[in-house]
């Protein structure tokens, strides 16, 4: 299919030179063949029966996430004493509501001027605090908290995923964005007096221009393990099986830190180094806290929007930037605060322990079988073991994560069109798998409440500007399994 | 010395080329400008347009092909009379902490000064303690941060001859590195005998041999290989003084700078753009590309990257042989003890972030008639147009740091700077030929000047600036400006060089 695809595109350009008509009719052909690449994003499939994308559509159907209690969002059980003694305050700074000034702590103002979410476990809150969006979406009651005047954009429903809003370009849809544009403002809230007109941005125009993609919120647990694989063996990985992968149609690379040369490996295409790093970025992008890793806020146009607020004398303010820091204390010799929310965020996840899977049973056993057979474990690398690690928890553990940790190509069907690091407009990171057995939306725009539609979407050819899925082989491979194996290996992913 | 002056008769000899042979080279010239023309008309508006408005990133973009097509007529005039009357003596006009800071924050002063000054072996013995590689370039922040005081840059003795061979370590010295020249760390463009862009730093030594690190056995990077396939790159040690401030300056305040004066800068041929953090869109800033966002990013990725010290932001090692990862990662940690919530509470990084966080920028020299006109001819030449006088710090959550003037002499911005100073390497959204303006302040007192370190004398620093276009790159930005310079009177000539000494 691969090969075919390019040998096509290479003809193509080869009748270019020689007579029109054919180089028009093939341009024809190149552009239809596009258009259908770039709308080939997989129908709708309910188990049997309906579309998909590459014949035969499968008959396996999706038992849904498993139900509570949470499978995961503990702590590690072999914390240290001393560890242990900090969980709750690191759980209640996860936990914590931010308000713009005046909140009840001083550790809790600095929200906006524009964010998405005013607490990290609004949205990393299912199927425990640490993981992702829950069944109904906790922005409908953040939105217009505290008098703030947000409309809802059209994309955020009810019932749906918690996501975020890049803007591949710019408003003149050449010049590269990428940013993430964040949903709502502080305007009008009565912790935030002067603030009055910072405007949403136009996702509609956006939304006209195709020129907005999305983000759903990736869970945490087991992060700690996730950060501290070795650079080594996650190349030592990559280069095995290379036959295998080759006749499969899969490379795959690292995303690298600018920083220090190692291999990034948090975010939807692996473009985030650390705990510490991800806390940091996610403080001011998510919530407008700017931290002492990002110190700047959100959006500096407009003063009245800036701290400090004119709030009453007594109730905490904002003083200035960074919103959050270190605080060396108020009072002498009582450096109570001296960890900024950053770190301890970062030790919040570094803390929680990977999801539990649900004992393997006959269908499961063999689900993995076959998820292993049919290519699915080329990149959803069953584990890796981390190093010797200053937190004994984290030390020479076996991590489960079915991941590589590399960045691939996905095809156009997938491609959202922002490149960040070496992971370029249709690339992804493999996403861990640990955990979707209670998972509720899939994919990295959360478009699919169905896994069985999810492994479809992995199906994308190429267009002109991206080449096909890398897992376009495998996904054929799924398709081809009996109706049996089919429903045993999705049996099996929703036993993690 | 001898290397970095080879580099830049190198570039300059280029130049050179491109001028004296026009009509010889015009035809292949007009077929490669064919190829190259679009592609550079693409880079530039790329270029332009990454200025985070949308609005003034037209405007910039306007300025740019005025501004560039002036930059390759300028011919420098030869006279520069001017002498550097050299640093000025100790003691430092610069290092120690803000007064302003709070009683509480002046507490934890002597354990962040104990940590910027902390020696790294390599066994981790606290959770303070070791760390040191498997690769490094020294064993202590304050070892290359160490001139006009701790905090600064290079040192007029190079300290890494005492520390290459230590503890046994069975290193030999790179040749790019002299006993009483810049310490230089290198880069290397492409990954060794590829074209795979590489970029990041190869550590200098190992720490195969010493005493505290049986087993390992690692060679050093193959530098010379590197410099004779014109592979490496060497940059020198930025100073510190000051980056509490810098890193606070509000990006709006920056893109309006970048922005003010458009007619001037297009006269002079200087366009300028940020470095923008692709993390959350903010302008980054540190760095000789302002690749680096904060004093808590930069020092915990100098942890690792200069000494091989992994840590709570960068937790794994740069290099994994077996043998040579001698600690549990990472190796300066949180530490957990009771009574946690102190200032030992984070990593180490955290306490070399406060350490350059809370430095005071350096004191500039009580002013004379001599350095007021110098600082007149300084913005009459147009120096000023990017080594802008001063930014204002806002509104701060650490007081010491907040509404203040700071004189840094920079726009923060990158700008071309002509196949003379080109480094090969980008960096985010710094090309291979730009970096970002250097602050000023300070370097009345320092001993090196440019990127690699390659001149020790302030006015061939100036004339480095210059640069004529080759077909890789643009002409540098800052053409006209030392050309103004060079034709300014002998005496305003040295009065600007006694200004610039006088920071």
């Amino acid at each position: 299919m691969y090969k075919s695809d390019d040998s096509q595109v290479q003809n193509n350009s080869g009748t270019n030179s020689r007579r029109r008509v054919p180089y028009l009719v093939a341009l024809a052909l190149l552009l239809v063949g596009s258009l259908a690449a770039l709308m080939s994003r997989p129908a709708v499939v309910h188990g049997s029966g309906g579309s998909c994308p590459v014949l035969p559509c499968p008959t396996a159907t999706d038992p849904g996430p498993r139900p509570l209690p949470a499978a995961a969002g503990n702590f590690y059980s072999t914390l240290t004493t001393n560890q242990n003694s900090i969980t709750t305050r690191l759980t209640q700074i996860f936990t914590e509501v931010n308000f713009v000034a005046g909140g009840p702590l001083v550790k809790t103002v600095g929200l906006g001027p524009r964010f998405n979410s005013n607490s990290c476990s609004s949205c990393h809150a299912y199927p425990a605090v640490g993981g992702s969006s829950p069944p109904n979406n906790p922005l409908f009651a953040i939105y217009q908290l505290e008098g703030a005047t947000n409309s809802m954009p059209y994309f955020v429903s009810a019932t749906g995923p918690v996501k975020v809003a890049r803007f591949p370009y710019k408003s003149d849809l050449v010049t590269p964005d990428g940013g993430v544009h964040q949903m709502f403002t502080i305007s009008n809230r009565t912790d935030a007096p002067g603030c009055t007109t910072m405007v949403q941005p136009d996702f509609t125009t956006a939304e006209a221009d195709n020129n907005i993609i999305f983000r759903q919120t990736t869970p945490t647990y087991g992060a700690g393990l996730v950060e501290l694989i070795q650079e080594s063996a996650i190349i030592a990985n990559m280069n095995s099986n290379l036959t295998t992968k080759a006749s499969l149609g899969i490379t795959g690379h690292p995303n690298y830190s600018d920083d220090d040369g190692t291999i990034t490996r948090f975010g939807w295409k692996a473009q985030n180094k650390s705990l510490v790093y991800f806390s940091g970025e996610a403080y001011t992008v998510e919530e407008g806290v700017s931290d002492e890793a990002f110190p700047s806020e959100n959006d500096e146009s407009i003063p009245s929007c800036l701290p400090p607020f004119p709030v009453p004398p007594g109730t905490n303010k904002t003083k200035g930037v960074p919103d959050d820091r270190n605080d060396t204390g108020e009072a002498p010799k009582l450096p109570v605060n001296f960890p900024g929310d950053l770190e301890r965020f970062a030790l919040f996840m570094r803390f929680l322990a990977p999801p539990v899977p649900v004992p393997p049973t006959q269908s499961t056993t063999n689900g993995l079988t076959q998820f292993i057979n049919v290519g699915c474990v080329m990149c959803h690398t069953q584990s890796f073991t981390t190093p010797a690690a200053s937190i004994p928890s984290l030390s020479n553990q076996t991590a489960n994560l079915y991941s590589d940790l590399l960045v691939h190509d996905m095809g156009a069907g997938d491609a959202d069109n922002v490149s960040q690091g070496n992971a370029t407009g249709d690339q992804f990171r493999t996403a861990p798998l640990w955990g979707i057995g209670q998972r509720y939306f899939f994919m990295h725009d959360g478009r699919e409440t169905n896994i069985v539609n999810a492994i479809e979407d992995h199906y994308n050819l190429g267009n002109g500007v991206y080449p096909n899925s890398e897992a376009n082989q495998v996904i054929q491979n799924f398709n081809n399994l009996s109706s049996g194996n089919q429903q045993d290996l999705v049996n099996f992913l929703r036993s993690l | 010395m001898s290397i970095d002056d080879t580099t830049k008769t190198k570039g300059n000899d280029m130049s050179l080329q491109n001028n004296m042979h026009p009509v010889q080279g015009q035809s292949s010239r007009w077929k490669r400008a064919r190829i190259i023309l679009p592609i550079a008309i693409l880079l530039a508006i790329c270029t332009a347009a990454t200025a985070y408005f949308p609005k003034s990133a037209k405007v910039v973009r306007k300025a740019n092909s005025g501004a560039s097509a002036l930059r390759q007529n300028v011919a420098l005039p030869a006279s520069v009379t001017a002498t550097d009357p050299g640093p000025r003596p100790l003691p430092a006009d610069a290092g120690g902490f803000l007064k302003s800071l709070s009683a509480n924050e002046q507490q934890i002063e002597p354990s962040i000064t104990t940590e910027f000054n902390r020696v790294h072996d390599v066994v981790v013995t606290s959770p303070t303690d070791g760390g040191l590689g498997p690769r490094f370039n020294s064993n202590s922040c304050s070892s290359c941060h160490a001139y006009p005081a701790a905090g600064g840059s290079s040192p007029p003795n190079n300290p890494l001859f005492s520390v290459y061979n230590y503890n046994g370590a069975s290193n030999t010295m790179p040749f790019f590195e002299t006993s009483t020249g810049p310490i230089l760390e290198g880069r290397f463009i492409n990954q060794p005998g590829t074209t795979i862009p590489d970029g990041t730093v190869h550590q200098l030594f190992t720490i195969t041999g010493r005493s505290d690190a049986t087993g390992c056995n690692i060679s050093q990077p193959d530098f010379s290989t590197a410099a004779s396939q014109n592979n490496l790159v060497l940059r020198q040690v930025s100073p510190t003084y000051g980056d509490g401030l810098i890193e606070v300056v509000r990006n709006s305040d920056i893109v309006t700078n970048m922005n003010a004066n458009l007619p001037k800068k297009a006269s002079l041929g200087i366009t300028g753009h940020p470095n923008y953090s692709g993390n959350d869109g903010s302008i980054m800033r540190f760095g000789w590309k302002a690749q680096v966002r904060s004093t808590l990013l930069m020092s915990a990725n100098q942890m690792n990257v200069e000494m091989g010290v992994t840590n709570d932001v960068f937790p794994n090692e740069i290099d994994q042989t077996p043998g040579c990862v001698i600690n549990p990662v990472p190796e300066t940690v949180t530490n957990f003890t009771p009574g946690i919530l102190t200032e030992f509470f984070p990593g180490d990084y955290s306490r070399t972030e406060y350490y350059i966080q809370w430095l005071t920028p350096p004191t500039p020299a009580t002013s004379t008639s001599s350095t007021k006109n110098g600082k007149t001819q300084f913005t009459n030449a147009g120096c000023v147009y990017c080594h802008t006088t001063s930014f204002k710090t806002p509104a701060t959550s650490r007081p010491a740091l907040g509404n203040a003037t700071i004189n840094l002499y920079s726009d923060l911005l990158v700008h071309h700077m002509g196949p003379g100073l080109a480094d090969g390497l980008p960096q985010g959204q710094a090309g291979p030929d730009e970096f970002r303006t250097a602050p000023l302040w300070g370097i009345g007192q320092r001993l090196w000047f440019m990127h690699d370190g390659r001149t020790n004398n302030i006015v061939t620093a100036i004339e480095d600036h210059y640069s004529l276009s080759n077909t890789t790159y643009p002409a540098s930005e800052a053409n006209q400006a030392v050309t103004n310079f060079n034709n300014l009177s002998s005496k305003n000539q040295q009065d600007l060089v006694n200004f610039l000494r006088s920071l």
